[in-house]
């Protein structure tokens, strides 16, 4: 296993699983891109505690395309692109995006709960009944 | 692909940076809230989740400030909650943070497996309007803090210097909008993600719609009375100024929700 990370915006963390994933000495990148911020809509101070916290981690600020530059990368470096999973939109649609030229695994976050089954989102106190047990022990039941 | 650099002497400088970053936008102002991991191992070591448990609606109460932190990974609600299981002996006395932490999973749930409930109607609104009925864009008064009514052009400024609002303003300020003026959540919700730096779409979007009661049984509204008994000392409760709030739930009920008086 080997490759690059791509770290996004969701998971601005040196200890998220996806490095681990990623094998030890894997390049990480974050690509800041005017395209996305402009479209999530940020204002100055988000895009600056979001400088501030890259700032912090082991990886390379590129400013482009994520895109377009994701696909760079991963010609220059081979191996796979792995990527912290994430429910935003945006992302979702640049990782299918990518996934049709390259291996890109997403790599989930370490869980709040572990459930046996997927609870009813119905209304949160349908979902809080079946996950309050986990919520409430260390490390959510794993 | 410009590489872009790492290294300042100053939270000025790199504000600097961040601004030749952005000539889009025309606000310049900073958060009192600083990113990384360093300020967030701070804002962790000074929770007390028991005190939580107690004062948490309250403006002033022991509320966390963890939300950036949480919305961009740095920390994890695993860590959050190993942590406030820590500081107690008796996990009863955690429960109340434990749980807040549990709507931000449910939220994010939520929107993994239904992303099109994050920008539109869950369910219709339960006041007797339908969506036609609410108005699409945000006022100008509401944008800029000038609505006259005392309480909510303090939030609307804390909001727009701070970046960060208490979960209890929050939800003051998104009934005032839905509500009293009757405008659409989705142009409520698409502000305060400009604007808060915890902004996320699904926290938000959907905390917007239970005030609006297009994801919940019932509109969430309250009333000066309320708002006295959860607001700290800064914050202008006077009737004079705040003329709009001051009536019982029933009056409110009666003049929000017209439409439903009569089918009641
Ligand atoms: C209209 C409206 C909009 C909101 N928009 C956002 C948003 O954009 N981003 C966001 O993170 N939260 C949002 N919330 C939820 C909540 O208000 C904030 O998470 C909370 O106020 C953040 O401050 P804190 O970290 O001091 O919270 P604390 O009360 O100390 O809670 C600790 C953590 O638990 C989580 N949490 C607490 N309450 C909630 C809740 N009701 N829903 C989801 N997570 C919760 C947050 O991650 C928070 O950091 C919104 C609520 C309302 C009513």
């Amino acid at each position: 296993m080997s490759g690059l990370i791509w770290l996004h915006e969701d998971a601005l963390r040196s200890d998220h699983p996806v490095f681990a994933a990623a094998g030890d000495g894997s390049p990480a990148f974050f690509v800041w891109d005017d395209a996305y911020l402009q479209a999530m809509d940020y204002g100055f101070k988000r895009l600056v505690f979001i400088y501030e916290s890259l700032v912090e981690l082991p990886v390379t600020i590129l400013h482009g395309d994520q895109q377009t530059c994701l696909a760079r990368l991963a010609r220059q470096h081979g191996g796979s692109i792995y990527v912290p999973a994430t429910p935003n939109q945006l992302l979702q649609n640049r990782i299918e995006h990518l996934q049709r030229d390259f291996d890109v695994v997403e790599v989930a976050d370490t869980p709040f709960v572990e459930l046996a089954r997927e609870p009813d989102l119905g209304r949160f106190f349908r979902y809080w009944n079946k996950a309050r047990k986990a919520a409430m022990s260390r490390g959510g039941g794993r | 692909m410009k590489e872009l650099p790492r290294d300042f002497d100053s939270r000025e400088q790199l504000v600097e940076q961040v601004a030749g970053l952005s000539p889009w936008l025309d606000r310049r102002d900073v958060s009192p809230m600083i990113g990384g991991a360093a300020p967030a191992a701070e804002r962790l070591r000074v929770m007390d989740p028991v005190a939580y448990g107690r004062t948490r609606n309250f403006l002033d109460g022991a509320v966390t400030c963890l939300s950036p932190y949480i919305r961009h990974g740095i920390l994890t609600l695993d860590e959050v909650r190993n942590e406030a299981l820590a500081r107690s002996e008796q996990p009863a006395r955690v429960e109340k943070l434990v749980q807040e932490l549990a709507w931000r999973d449910y939220w994010q749930r939520v929107y993994a497996r239904h992303p099109e409930r994050i920008w539109n109607d869950v369910e219709p609104y339960k006041t007797g309007f339908s969506a036609a009925d609410y108005a699409t864009g945000l006022p100008a008064d509401i944008a800029a803090g000038e609505t006259g009514v005392g309480a909510i052009d303090q939030f609307i400024a804390t909001l727009l210097r701070t970046g960060y609002l208490h979960n209890h303003c929050r939800m003051y300020l998104a009934a005032y909008v839905v509500h009293w003026r009757r405008i659409r959540w989705q142009a409520g919700a698409r502000w305060f993600l400009h604007h808060l730096v915890d902004g996320d779409p699904a926290s938000n979007n959907l905390s917007w719609q239970w005030v609006a009661s297009t994801f919940a049984n019932r509109p969430y509204i309250f009333n000066l009375d309320n708002l006295r008994k959860y607001a700290s000392a800064d914050i202008n409760t006077s009737a004079r100024d705040n003329a709009v709030l001051d009536a019982s739930y029933e009056e409110l009920s009666a003049r929000l929700f017209p439409r439903l008086e009569v089918a009641a």
